[in-house]
C-alpha cells in the first residue's frame, strides 16, 4: 500500500508520456492478466435465520455455504489505468438493479462522466443515495418499476447506499479514463486497445486498496500482467481501500 | 349399676368430653394459623412474580426504545406518512418490520401514527407472519390483546424523528398463563375469559369471584374446595382486564392439616389411655375400702362367723369412721357370739360333770380326759378349732354312761359277757343322746368311736387304723391312761410311769402309735397337773358352778374359793384301790 502512495505521488510522468502517446493513435497494444487472491477479504455477512426463528434462543447465522469467496473477491477487483486519458466516446449507462434489498451489481467500474441508472425491481420503495465525496446525491424514496439515472463526472469511489434498507449497498467505481474493468471469476481481465506506452496499471479492492505495476505497452501485442491481492497482511488496514477514494 | 363403674363413669367421661373439646378448639385454632400463614405466603410469591413481571416489562421498553431509534424504521415510518395511500409504500414498512423483527423476536410488531391509525402490522402465526392491515383486528396501543389465535401482551413506545412524534411501535408477547405457579383467571369486564383452573366452568367461577372485594385476596369455593384468591397487579393488563390466581387451600394446606390431624389424634388418645388409667385407679381407691368391707361381711356370711376386722387407715374421715363403726359392730356381735359358745361349752361341761358326779371313782374323769387330749391335739399341731373341737367332744365322750345301768357300771367284780355287752353299747347311746343336738354334730365320731382300736379290735364298729378318727385315737389314748391312773373300787390306780409304759406296749395293737408317741412325749409335770389326785369331779362340778355365775364381776373370787376344796375332794377319791389291769378296755 505503501508503494501505491508513492506511485500515486510521482503520477504526473506516466500520466505525460501516455498524452505523448495518445498521438500514435494508429497502434495500439493489449494488456491481459489475472489476479490471485489469496485469501478472502470481505467480511462475512451476519444476517439472522428468519424461518423457525423464536424469541428468547439464540439466533442462528445463516451460513455461507458453499459460495466461492475467492471467485467473488476476484470478480471484485478494479482494474484501470492510471492517467487522465481521453474520454470514450461513447459513454454507455450502467445499471445497478435494486433487487431482493440487493444492489445487483454491488459493483460497478464506469469512466468518469458516465451514468449510471438505478431501477427499482422490488415491490417495496428504496431509495438511492451517497454521501461520498467524488458524487453526493439522494434520490429518494421510490416505488417499483421506477429508475433513476445518476451522472459521475469526477474519478473516485462512490459508496451507494440505501436509506430504509441499510444492509444494501453498492460501490460505483468512477475510473479516470475507458481503460478500466473488473477481472472475471477466475481472475483474468483484459484491456485492449491501449495506445503503447509506459503505464501504471493499478488493481483495486475494497478491503486490499491499491496494487500498482508499471507495464509497458508495446505498438502490438499483449502485454502479461499478474497480481497477487493481497499483499501484505491486512490486519490493521480495514477499509484501507475506500479510504482513498481518488484513484 | 355397680359403684366402681358409677365412681369411673362420673369421672371420666366429663374428662373425655373436656379433653374432645378442647383439643378439638386448638386443632382448629392451629389449622386456621396453618391456612393463614399458607395465604400470606401466596401473597408474597404473588407480589413477587408481579415484581417480575413488571421488571421483564420494563426492561422490553427499555430495548424497544432503542429499537425506535432504527433509522430504517424512521425512514420506512416517514415514507408512509408520506404516501399514505400506496400499498408499496406499508409494504415497504411491513418488510421493514418483518425484517426488524427477526432480530427482535416479538410475536406481534405493529407500527400505529399517533392518532391511532394503524400503519403495519406484522403478527406471527407459527413460522409465518401474518399481515395486520383490518383496522378492526388490531391490537390496542397498550394492554391485553384477545384473537383467536392467543392473548397477547402489548407494550408501545413512540417514534420521535427529530423532536416530532410520527408513531407509536407496539410489540406483544404470548401471555402464557400457564407460566404462573398458579391457576389463574383472567377477566374482562366481569366475563371470564381465560381459565388454567382445570374442570370449573367460566359461569361457576364468575359466580365465586363476583363475591370477592375488589383488589384483595378473598377465599372461595369452587368444586367444594377451598381456593385462595388473589388479584395479580400487572401493569400490562390495563384497565378492562382482571387477573386472579388461584390455589386450592385444601389441598395446598392437606399434608399440614393431615399432620395436625394426626398429632392431635395422638395427643387426643394417649390423653383418653392416661385419663383411663387415672380414672380407673381413682374409682378403685373410692370403692376398695367398702369392697373391703363388703368381702369382710361376705366371708362372716360363709365361715357364719365375725371374725375381728381390723381396718387399714385409708386416711379419709368418713371411710375411717365407717370402718371403725363396723369393727365396732362386729366387735360387738362377736362378744354376744362369745357369749353364747362359751355358755353352751358351760353347758357341755356340766353334762361332762353330771355324769362324773354318778360315781366317785370316775370323778373329774371328763375334764381331764378333755385336757389331756387338748394338750396332746396341741401338741400334734392341730388347728386352733380342731383342738376346741377334740377338747368339748372328749367332755362328753362318755355321756353315752347315761344308759348304763349304775349296778353294773359300779359293779366291783367280774363283769359277765352282757353286763359287758351293755358296758360296749355306751358309744352308740351317746351318740344316740347327741345326734339329737345339731350343734353336738363335730363332736359324734369322738362319742362313737373312742373305744375302736388300731387294729380293728374294738368297739362297735372295729374300725381299723386311719379308718379312725384322729380325734377318737387321742381321746381312745388319753382316756385309757386316765382309767389306768385313776383308782378304782376294786384297785389303786397305778403310777403314771406305768401306765405310760402299758400304753407304748399297747400301741400299735390298741393305740395309734403315733398318738402314744406325742402323749407319752408330753412334759410329766404338765401331765400331773390333770392327775386324778388333784383334779377332782365335784371341783369340776364346783368350777361349772362358778362359771354359770359369770354375770357378775365376783366370779374369779368364787371360782378361786371353790378350788381350794379340790385337794378334799380327790381325797376321797384316791382311797378306793383294787388295780384291775388291762380295764381300759372296759371304758
Amino acid at each position: 500500500m505503501r508503494r501505491g502512495t508513492r506511485f500515486s505521488r510521482s503520477s504526473a510522468a506516466p500520466a505525460a508520456a501516455a498524452l505523448c502517446l495518445l498521438a500514435f493513435r494508429l497502434d495500439a497494444g493489449q494488456i491481459e492478466g489475472s489476479v490471485i487472491v489469496t485469501q478472502r477479504l470481505t467480511k462475512p455477512r451476519v444476517t439472522a435465520a428468519a424461518d423457525g426463528y423464536q424469541r428468547g434462543v439464540a439466533v442462528e447465522l445463516a451460513s455461507d455455504g458453499d459460495f466461492d469467496w475467492l471467485a467473488y473477491e476476484r470478480s471484485h477487483v478494479v482494474i484501470y489505468l492510471e492517467g487522465r486519458l481521453p474520454a470514450p466516446k461513447n459513454s454507455r449507462v450502467a445499471v445497478i438493479e435494486q433487487k431482493n434489498r440487493r444492489f445487483v451489481p454491488d459493483l460497478v467500474v464506469i469512466p468518469a462522466g458516465a451514468s449510471v441508472s438505478f431501477p427499482n425491481l422490488d415491490p417495496i420503495f428504496h431509495n438511492v443515495f451517497s454521501l461520498s465525496r467524488t458524487r453526493s446525491f439522494d434520490l429518494g424514496n421510490y416505488p417499483r418499476n421506477q429508475t433513476r439515472v445518476v451522472t459521475f463526472p469526477k474519478p473516485g469511489i462512490v459508496v451507494v447506499g440505501c436509506h430504509l434498507h441499510p444492509n444494501m449497498s453498492a460501490i460505483v467505481f468512477v475510473a479516470p479514463n475507458q481503460w478500466s474493468t473488473t477481472a472475471d471469476a477466475d481472475g483474468r481481465f483484459r484491456l485492449a486497445d491501449v495506445p503503447p506506452g509506459r503505464y501504471t496499471l493499478v488493481a483495486w479492492h475494497k478491503r486490499a486498496g491499491y496494487v500498482r505495476h508499471t507495464v509497458d505497452v508495446p505498438a502490438e501485442g499483449v502485454v502479461p500482467v499478474q497480481f497477487t491481492i493481497p499483499l501484505g497482511n491486512l490486519e490493521g488496514e480495514l477499509h484501507s481501500g475506500l479510504r482513498r477514494e481518488e484513484p | 349399676m355397680r359403684y366402681f363403674t358409677r365412681a369411673f363413669l362420673s369421672s371420666f367421661v366429663p374428662m373425655a368430653a373436656v379433653l374432645l373439646g378442647s383439643f378439638w378448639v386448638v386443632h382448629r385454632l392451629v389449622e386456621s394459623a396453618a391456612r393463614n400463614s399458607f395465604r400470606s405466603s401466596l401473597r408474597e410469591t404473588q407480589e413477587f412474580m408481579a415484581r417480575q413481571h413488571a421488571q421483564k416489562e420494563w426492561s422490553n421498553a427499555r430495548s424497544l426504545r432503542v429499537v425506535a431509534e432504527n433509522p430504517a424504521l424512521k425512514a420506512a415510518l416517514q415514507l408512509v406518512r408520506a404516501e399514505p395511500a400506496n400499498p408499496d409504500a406499508r409494504a415497504t414498512l411491513e418488510d421493514q418490520l418483518r425484517e426488524l423483527n427477526q432480530t427482535l423476536g416479538f410475536d406481534v410488531l405493529v407500527a400505529a401514527a399517533p392518532d391511532g391509525r394503524l400503519l403495519a402490522g406484522l403478527l406471527r402465526a407459527s413460522a409465518e407472519y401474518m399481515l395486520l392491515r383490518d383496522e378492526v383486528q388490531r391490537p390496542p396501543a397498550q394492554g391485553l390483546w384477545l384473537t383467536g389465535r392467543g392473548l397477547y401482551q402489548i407494550t408501545a413506545v413512540p417514534v420521535n424523528l427529530a423532536g416530532e412524534h410520527i408513531a407509536n411501535l407496539s410489540v406483544g408477547e404470548p401471555l402464557d398463563l400457564s407460566d404462573f405457579a398458579t391457576a389463574v383467571v383472567l377477566e374482562h369486564h366481569g366475563r371470564v375469559v381465560r381459565s388454567t383452573l382445570p374442570e370449573v366452568s367460566s359461569a361457576e367461577i364468575e359466580q365465586a369471584l363476583r363475591h370477592c372485594p375488589p383488589g384483595e385476596g378473598c377465599d372461595v369455593r369452587l368444586q367444594n374446595a377451598t381456593y385462595h384468591c388473589l388479584p395479580v397487579n400487572l401493569p400490562a393488563l390495563g384497565r378492562d382486564y382482571r387477573l386472579y390466581s388461584l390455589r386450592n387451600l385444601d389441598r395446598a394446606t392437606a399434608p399440614t392439616v393431615a399432620f395436625l390431624r394426626r398429632t392431635f389424634v395422638f395427643a387426643w388418645g394417649g390423653a383418653i389411655v392416661a385419663g383411663l388409667l387415672i380414672s380407673t385407679l381413682s374409682s378403685r381407691s373410692i370403692v376398695r375400702p367398702i369392697a373391703t368391707i363388703v368381702r369382710h361381711l361376705r366371708q362372716a356370711e360363709h365361715t357364719g362367723r365375725l371374725a375381728e376386722f381390723c381396718p387399714p387407715r385409708w386416711s379419709i374421715r368418713e371411710l375411717d369412721e365407717l370402718a371403725q363403726c363396723f369393727r365396732r359392730a362386729s366387735l360387738a356381735v362377736r362378744e354376744a357370739d362369745e357369749q353364747l359358745h362359751g355358755a353352751y361349752v358351760q353347758f357341755v361341761a356340766l353334762i361332762a360333770s353330771a355324769l362324773d358326779a354318778r360315781d366317785h371313782y370316775t370323778a373329774g374323769h371328763s375334764h381331764r380326759v378333755s385336757e389331756l387330749s387338748r394338750l396332746t391335739a396341741e401338741a400334734m399341731g392341730l388347728r386352733p378349732q380342731d383342738v376346741e373341737t377334740i377338747r368339748v367332744a372328749a367332755l362328753l365322750h362318755d355321756i353315752g354312761k347315761i344308759g348304763v345301768p349304775d349296778t353294773i357300771l359300779q359293779k366291783p367284780g367280774k363283769l359277765t359277757p352282757e353286763e359287758r355287752a351293755q358296758i360296749e353299747m355306751h358309744p352308740s347311746i351317746g351318740r344316740r343322746i347327741l345326734e339329737q343336738v345339731k350343734a353336738f354334730e363335730p363332736f359324734l365320731p369322738v362319742v362313737e368311736l373312742h373305744h375302736e382300736n388300731w387294729d380293728g379290735t374294738g368297739y362297735p364298729h372295729g374300725l381299723k387304723g386311719e379308718q379312725i378318727p384322729l380325734a377318737a385315737r387321742i381321746v381312745h389314748v388319753v382316756d385309757a391312761y386316765d382309767a389306768m391312773t385313776s383308782d378304782r373300787p376294786y384297785r389303786k390306780g397305778m403310777s403314771s410311769q406305768e401306765a405310760l409304759h402299758i400304753l407304748k406296749r399297747l400301741a400299735g395293737s390298741d393305740f395309734d402309735p403315733d398318738v402314744v408317741a406325742v402323749f407319752s412325749g408330753l412334759d410329766p409335770g404338765r401331765i400331773r397337773d390333770y392327775a386324778p389326785q388333784t383334779v377332782a369331779a365335784t371341783a369340776s362340778l364346783c368350777n361349772l358352778l362358778a362359771h354359770l355365775g359369770t354375770a357378775g364381776p365376783g366370779a374369779p373370787a368364787q371360782q378361786k374359793e371353790v378350788s381350794h376344796d379340790e385337794p378334799l375332794v380327790s381325797l376321797v377319791g384316791s382311797d378306793r384301790s383294787g388295780a384291775r389291769p388291762g380295764s381300759c378296755h372296759r371304758l
